[in-house]
C-alpha cells in the first residue's frame, strides 16, 4: 500500500471534522449555505513514490493560493482527496471555482513536469444539517472512486441541499377591518418556498403588543399602518427595534403619507420598506418574496 | 292668585304625558330602524365582503347575491369599495367598481340628488366621484342648473374634472364660486397629465391664484414632464411665479442645467436667492461652490444658512467650509459657516 502523502500547512480531515460540526449547525440558524468541493487526480498513477509526493504538493500549495480566506482546504486521511469547504457559497459559485482553476491547470502547466496532468471534482451544496462529516466525505470519495472518469469531471451530491421550512410568523396590524382582511387573505395565500407563514390580524398597535406572539425567536415580519389606535405605528417600531433580537424583525410600515420628511422618518427609525397607500398587492408581494429570497443564497 | 280647576291641569298632565308617550314612542322607533339599518350593513359586509375580494382580485365569476337591495347594503358596499379605493391601486378592480356603480347603484344615487337635504345630495357627488359613475353626468349638468351650494359646485368642478375635462376647463374660465389655491390645487391633482398641462398653454389668461395653484400641483405631482414648462415660468414678469417656479422645480429635484438659475443668485428678493441655495443640493458642489459661496455672504440669514447647509451636504463640504472660515473676510458668513460646521461634527 502507498505511503499516505500529507503537504504541509494543509489542515487534515480529523482537524476539519470539528470545524464542520459547528458550522453545520449555523446552516439553518443563520441561513449559512456551505459548499463542500472534494477533489482527486484523474487518470494518474504516480511511477514513484517521490512523483507522487511531488505532485500532491505542487496541487496543495496551487489550491492554497486560489481560495478565499473564508474557505478552509484540507487533505483528506488517504491523501489522494483534497477537500474544500465554502462559507456563504452556492454550488453555482463552487462551480465557477472549478471551470476557473481547470481552466488554468490546463493552460498554465501548474503543476509543473506532468503536463497530461488532470483532476475530477464533485460538488455537495448542503442547505440543511441533516449531514455528518464522515458521511459527507464517504459520499464524495463513492462519486469519484471510479478510476475510468474522464479528466476535468464534475460530479454532484444533491442529498443535502433541500432547506428545511421555516416558520416565519407575520402580524398585519391595520385598522380599517376590510383592508385587513385584503391584507390577511393576500398573505395566506403568498407562497414562499421554504417559509410558511404563520398569519395574525390586529386592530390596534395595543392588542399587537399585548398578544406577545412578537416575544418568539422566529422571524417575524410586521405589515402595520403608521397611524393606529391606541399603540401607534411608529411606537411599535420603537418597542421592536429596541428589543435585544431586534434583527429577527422585518418591518413593512405602510402609510397614506408621502413626504419625504415622513418616509425619511420611517427609514431612520428602522423600517425595512415604506408603502404609500393606496398601492399595489401583487408589488407588496412581489417586495415580500424578494426580501426572503435574500435570506438564502 | 291665577285661579285653575284641578280638572283643566290634570287634563293639561294627560296631554303633556300623551306627548311625551308618543315621543318616547317615536324614538324607540327611531332607535329600532336605525338598529335594523346598522345590522343590516354590519351582516352585508360580514357575509359579502370575502365573495367582493373574490370577484374583485381573484377574478371570480360575479354573483347576483352581490346586488344591493335596499340603503343598508349600499351603504355596506360603499364602505368595502371605499376600503379598496383607498388602499389599494388595481386598475381591473377600478374598472369592476366602476361598472358595478354605474349599473347597480345608480338609481339609488340619481334619487340622492334630487333630494332636498344638501347632504344627502353631497353625499351622492362623493359617490358618484369617487366610484367614477359618468353615467350619471347629465344628472349633475342638471343639479348645477338648480340652486346649489358652492361646495356642492365644487364637488361638480371635481366630477367634471373627471368625466369631461373640457368641460371643467370652461367652467373654471367663467367661475361661479371663487376658490382658494388650496381648493384648486384639489381639483387640479385628479387632471390628468394632458388636460393638466393645458394650463401652461394658456398660463397668463388665469387668474393669480389658479396660476399659483397650476405651479403648486406640478411640483407636488413630481413629474418631470413639468419640468421645461416650469424653467420657462423663470422669465415672467410676476415675481411670486418665479419664486413659486424655482419651489417647484427644487422640489421635483431634477436639475441639468444651472445656467437659468445663476442669474437668482443676485436677485433683489431674498426668497428668490434662498430658493436657489435650495435648488443647488441637487447639483454636485464643483458645479455651485461659486454661487453658494456669494449665497453664504448674503444680507438676508435665511440665504446664508440655507448656502451653508447646501455646502455641508456634499462630501466635501465641510472642508469648502472649513476653507471658507480660514479665507473669508465676511463676518457674518463665517459665523454661519462655523454654525454648520460645527452642527455636521456633532452628528458625527
Amino acid at each position: 500500500m502507498n505511503k499516505i502523502i500529507i503537504a504541509e500547512d494543509i489542515m487534515q480531515e480529523h482537524e476539519v471534522k470539528r470545524y464542520f460540526e459547528i458550522w453545520r449547525e449555523s446552516v439553518i440558524r443563520s441561513h449559512l449555505t456551505i459548499t463542500a468541493v472534494f477533489l482527486k487526480l484523474a487518470n494518474f498513477t504516480p511511477s514513484t513514490e517521490v512523483e507522487r509526493c511531488n505532485i500532491n504538493v505542487q496541487i496543495s500549495n496551487f489550491l492554497k493560493s486560489k481560495i478565499r480566506k473564508t474557505d478552509l482546504l484540507f487533505q483528506s486521511a488517504d491523501g489522494d482527496h483534497w477537500g474544500i469547504l465554502f462559507l456563504q457559497s452556492s454550488d453555482v459559485e463552487a462551480e465557477a471555482f472549478l471551470r476557473r482553476i481547470y481552466k488554468m491547470l490546463k493552460n498554465n502547466n501548474v503543476v509543473k513536469e506532468f503536463n497530461q496532468l488532470g483532476i475530477k471534482a464533485s460538488i455537495t451544496e448542503i442547505r440543511n444539517n441533516h449531514v455528518t462529516f464522515d458521511t459527507l466525505v464517504e459520499k464524495n470519495k463513492e462519486k469519484l472512486a471510479d478510476d475510468s472518469q474522464p479528466m476535468w469531471l464534475i460530479e454532484r451530491v444533491t442529498d443535502y441541499r433541500v432547506q428545511p421550512i421555516e416558520q416565519v410568523k407575520v402580524s398585519i396590524i391595520e385598522q380599517n377591518v376590510i383592508f385587513r382582511k385584503v391584507l390577511e387573505t393576500t398573505l395566506h395565500q403568498l407562497h414562499i418556498p421554504n417559509f410558511a407563514l404563520e398569519v395574525t390580524a390586529y386592530e390596534d398597535g395595543y392588542s399587537f403588543l399585548q398578544s406577545n406572539t412578537y416575544k418568539s425567536g422566529h422571524t417575524h415580519l410586521v405589515v402595520m399602518n403608521d397611524i393606529l389606535p391606541r399603540k401607534n405605528g411608529l411606537e411599535i417600531l420603537h418597542t421592536l427595534r429596541k428589543m435585544p433580537n431586534e434583527k429577527k424583525f422585518i418591518i413593512y410600515m405602510m402609510s397614506e403619507r408621502n413626504s419625504e420628511g415622513a418616509i425619511l422618518n420611517a427609514y431612520e427609525g428602522g423600517v425595512d420598506e415604506y408603502i404609500v397607500k393606496p398601492f399595489n398587492l401583487r408589488l407588496l408581494e412581489a417586495k415580500i418574496k424578494r426580501t426572503f429570497a435574500r435570506f438564502w443564497l | 292668585m291665577i285661579g285653575l280647576s284641578i280638572h283643566f291641569l290634570l287634563s293639561v298632565i294627560a296631554l303633556l304625558l300623551v306627548l311625551f308617550f308618543i315621543f318616547v314612542l317615536y324614538l324607540f322607533f327611531q332607535r329600532e330602524r336605525e338598529n335594523h339599518f346598522l345590522t343590516a350593513r354590519e351582516t352585508y359586509i360580514k357575509n359579502y365582503s370575502q365573495c367582493w375580494y373574490e370577484y374583485l382580485f381573484n377574478d371570480e365569476i360575479f354573483s347576483v347575491v352581490l346586488v344591493p337591495r335596499g340603503r343598508a347594503q349600499v351603504e355596506a358596499i360603499e364602505i368595502i369599495f371605499s376600503s379598496y379605493l383607498k388602499n389599494i391601486i388595481n386598475e381591473n378592480v377600478r374598472q369592476k367598481i366602476k361598472e358595478f356603480s354605474n349599473v347597480y347603484l345608480i338609481k339609488f344615487y340619481a334619487q340622492d340628488l334630487r333630494s332636498k337635504r344638501w347632504s344627502i345630495r353631497m353625499n351622492a357627488l362623493y359617490r358618484i366621484s369617487e366610484l367614477h359613475i359618468d353615467e350619471l353626468l347629465e344628472a349633475c349638468k342638471k343639479l348645477e342648473r338648480t340652486n346649489i351650494s358652492e361646495t356642492e359646485y365644487f364637488q361638480l368642478l371635481k366630477i367634471y374634472s373627471s368625466f369631461q375635462p373640457d368641460l371643467f376647463i370652461e367652467k373654471i374660465k367663467v367661475p361661479n364660486a371663487s376658490y382658494s389655491e388650496s381648493e384648486y390645487r384639489r381639483l387640479f391633482v385628479l387632471l390628468e397629465e394632458d388636460v393638466f398641462i393645458r394650463f401652461f398653454d394658456e398660463f397668463d389668461r388665469w387668474p393669480a391664484n389658479i396660476q399659483y395653484a397650476v405651479i403648486d400641483t406640478a411640483a407636488a405631482k413630481k413629474n418631470m414632464k413639468y419640468i421645461d414648462r416650469l424653467k420657462q415660468l423663470l422669465t415672467h414678469d410676476v415675481t411670486e411665479i418665479k419664486i413659486r417656479a424655482l419651489k417647484g422645480l427644487f422640489e421635483i429635484g431634477v436639475i441639468d442645467d444651472i445656467e437659468p438659475f445663476v442669474p437668482f443668485v443676485t436677485s433683489d428678493f431674498w426668497e428668490a436667492r434662498l430658493m436657489v441655495g435650495k435648488i443647488f443640493k441637487h447639483v454636485p458642489l464643483t458645479y455651485t461652490y461659486s454661487y453658494l459661496e456669494l449665497l453664504l455672504q448674503d444680507e438676508n440669514w435665511w440665504v446664508r444658512s440655507q448656502a451653508a447647509k447646501t455646502i455641508a451636504e456634499d462630501r466635501e463640504g465641510l472642508a469648502k467650509l472649513q476653507q471658507f472660515i480660514a479665507s473669508s473676510s465676511d463676518q457674518y458668513g463665517i459665523e454661519m459657516a462655523q454654525e454648520i460646521v460645527a452642527r455636521k461634527q456633532g452628528n458625527r
